[in-house]
Order: C-alpha cells, then sequence, then structure tokens
C-alpha cells in the first residue's frame, strides 16, 4: 500500500509538473501489475479531460462594451491630464512671476540712486511694469479655452 | 536546433515588450486587441473563482479599467496574461469582501480565506459543461473550494506554469502544487464515488 501512494503521488506529479522519463517509465511499468494504480491514472486522465471540457459562452457585445467603458475611461483620463497640466502651468508661471518680480526689484533699487527714484516709485514701477502683467499672463492660462490652455 | 526556440523567445519578448509600450501609451487600438484576445479567458477564470456570472462579468469591465489605470506597472518582462490574472485576482478579493461575501473563517485576516466561500446561486459550471464527464464534475466544481477551482483552472485550461500561478496567486510553488493535488483529488471522487455507484 505504501508503494502504491508513492507511485500514485507520481502519476500526481506526471500530470502537473515535469517528470523524468525514468519516472515516467516506472509508472508504465508499475500499472502493468497493478489494476489500482492503473484505474487512478485512468481517472486521474479523465478527471483532466473533463475539467477541458467546459465552454462558457460569452455573453452578446461582451467585448464592445468593454471597448466602450475603456474609451470614455481613457477620455476622462486624458481631460484630468490637461486640468493637471493647466495648474501645473500656472503653478509655474506664477512662481516664476514673483520670483522674477523680486530680482527686478533687487536691481531697480539699486537704481534708485543714480536716477533719483524714491523706494515707494520703485515699488509702484515693479507692481504696475512686471508683477501686474506676468501675473495677469499667468492667469490668462486658466482662462484660454479647451485644449490650448496652460500648454502652448 | 537551438534556433528555433531562440527565434521564438525572441518574438515572445518583442510581444510583451509592445504590449508594456502600449500600456504605457494608453493605445486604444492595442487595448482592444488584448481585449479581444483574452475578455472570454478573463471572464471565465472569474467565474471560477467567483462561481457568480455576473459578478465575473462586472468584475472583468473592472479589470480591463485597472489595466488601463497602471498599465505603466506592466514591465513586459513576463507575459500579460499572469498579471492580467493576478490584477483579477485582487479585484475578485475585494469584490468579495465588498459584497460581504465573507464569514469569519478560522484564517480572518487572510485574504484568501474569502475564497473558500462557496457561492448560494446556481451553479454557472453545469451550464458549460459539454461532455458526460464534465457535468459529472460541475457539481463537484461549484462546492469546490474556490481557491482550487481556480488552481485546476490556471493549470489545465490556460495552461500556466506552476512559476506563472505562483505569481498569479501570490504564493509559493508548492502551495500551488498542493491545492492542485488536492482539487484534482477532489473531482476524481466524483467519478470514483459515481463508478462504485454505477458498478
Amino acid at each position: 500500500m505504501e508503494g502504491d501512494k508513492r507511485f500514485r503521488e507520481l502519476i500526481d506529479r506526471s500530470f502537473v509538473e515535469e517528470v523524468s522519463e525514468g519516472e515516467r517509465q516506472l509508472i508504465h511499468d508499475h500499472i502493468r501489475d497493478c489494476d489500482g494504480c492503473k484505474r487512478y491514472l485512468e481517472l486521474t486522465a479523465r478527471t483532466i479531460r473533463g475539467l477541458r471540457e467546459f465552454t462558457f459562452v460569452s455573453v452578446p457585445d461582451s467585448n464592445a462594451q468593454v471597448r466602450e467603458i475603456l474609451a470614455h475611461h481613457t477620455g476622462t483620463m486624458r481631460q484630468h491630464n490637461v486640468q493637471f497640466k493647466i495648474w501645473a502651468a500656472f503653478a509655474a508661471a506664477l512662481s516664476m512671476s514673483i520670483v522674477g518680480s523680486a530680482l527686478v526689484y533687487q536691481v531697480a533699487k539699486l537704481l534708485t540712486v543714480p536716477m533719483h527714484f524714491d523706494t515707494a516709485q520703485v515699488q509702484a514701477g515693479v507692481l504696475v511694469f512686471w508683477l501686474l502683467p506676468s501675473f495677469c499672463a499667468a492667469l490668462r492660462l486658466l482662462a484660454a479655452p479647451g485644449e490650448n490652455r496652460g500648454i502652448a | 536546433m537551438s534556433a528555433l526556440p531562440m527565434t521564438l523567445s525572441t518574438t515572445a519578448e518583442t510581444e510583451t515588450s509592445k504590449i508594456a509600450r502600449g500600456l504605457r501609451e494608453r493605445d486604444m487600438e492595442l487595448l482592444a486587441e488584448l481585449v479581444e484576445r483574452c475578455q472570454h479567458r478573463l471572464v471565465r477564470y472569474l467565474l471560477y473563482l467567483t462561481g457568480r456570472r455576473d459578478y465575473a462579468e462586472d468584475l472583468a469591465q473592472e479589470t480591463w479599467v485597472r489595466v488601463l489605470q497602471r498599465g505603466s506597472q506592466y514591465n513586459g518582462r513576463q507575459r500579460f496574461d499572469p498579471w492580467l490574472f493576478a490584477i483579477a485576482r485582487n479585484l475578485a478579493i475585494d469584490y468579495l469582501r465588498k459584497k460581504g461575501k465573507a464569514v469569519q473563517t478560522a484564517l480572518p485576516n487572510d485574504r484568501d480565506a474569502m475564497l473558500l466561500l462557496p457561492s448560494s446561486d446556481r451553479s454557472p459550471f453545469e451550464a458549460a459543461a459539454r461532455s458526460e464527464d464534465a457535468m459529472r464534475l460541475a457539481g463537484r466544481l461549484q462546492i469546490l473550494p474556490p481557491l482550487y477551482r481556480e488552481a485546476l483552472l490556471l493549470r489545465f485550461q490556460e495552461d500556466l506554469s506552476l512559476a506563472e500561478m505562483a505569481q498569479v496567486l501570490g504564493a509559493p510553488t508548492t502551495t500551488v502544487t498542493s491545492r492542485i493535488y488536492r482539487g484534482l483529488a477532489a473531482l476524481r471522487s466524483a467519478f470514483e464515488e459515481g463508478d462504485s455507484h454505477g458498478g
């Protein structure tokens, strides 16, 4: 019985994993004299064959439905992507506007003495001629229509 | 002699890398082709896993959406099918959990424990059986723990290698083989009992 158990494990293995040619021969030789193991092998083969005899019928238009859903999701994802790019462009433009204004202000401050401007005048100049225009340009990225927004 | 396998392996690599690139770029044509090729098998796998046709159809759709969203995670180094089945499997587990199909088992924290629950609905396996033997197996399949059922499907219908199965199931190959053997033993008994009753 112990020997049969070992052979039956080997039979199972021969259907599921790789077995060597020697092991295959061992099974072959054994089942010639052992009806129990021969039947075991036949039943295992029959079970596996039976498993391959199931045919599930697809729901009609199932593939078309999936394709439609995917197309819809792709559209939504593209839209989200455009939105993200717009806000990213706006954020970049805004930070460049602030950093640029700070730099221009520093340079303009150096010119106050030779050009006889006072600080308030410099601040107003930077505000009117640099900060506001660049801030408006950044805002315009959000306002431009459709696909052209943000990404030139 | 070694030229042919080499060519085949190169072709396979090219195909998987083509799929990986297409998924990264969200190429709709490629996705449509993959749906055409895999949808039927995907639904069948999910049917084996959940035992319910309606769940399987819903989950298959969700799986494809996930493929679209996370396509860039497919690296093209292994076959596409096991990757697809792994996504489907994870979704199925979460879905069943949400549907409240799970009851507390001896392993309440084990994700796989959820799959040990048979469905209460009518068997879709009987409808799919195309031979007398398949019909005899259908009843057993419905009550067989889904863990064994999916192992049998992946091995004998999908012809996945044990390594690929291990990837899908997230389990070592020893566990995978043990599930196959147990599943086979349970189904084989359908014939043993049937034949002894008949004879």
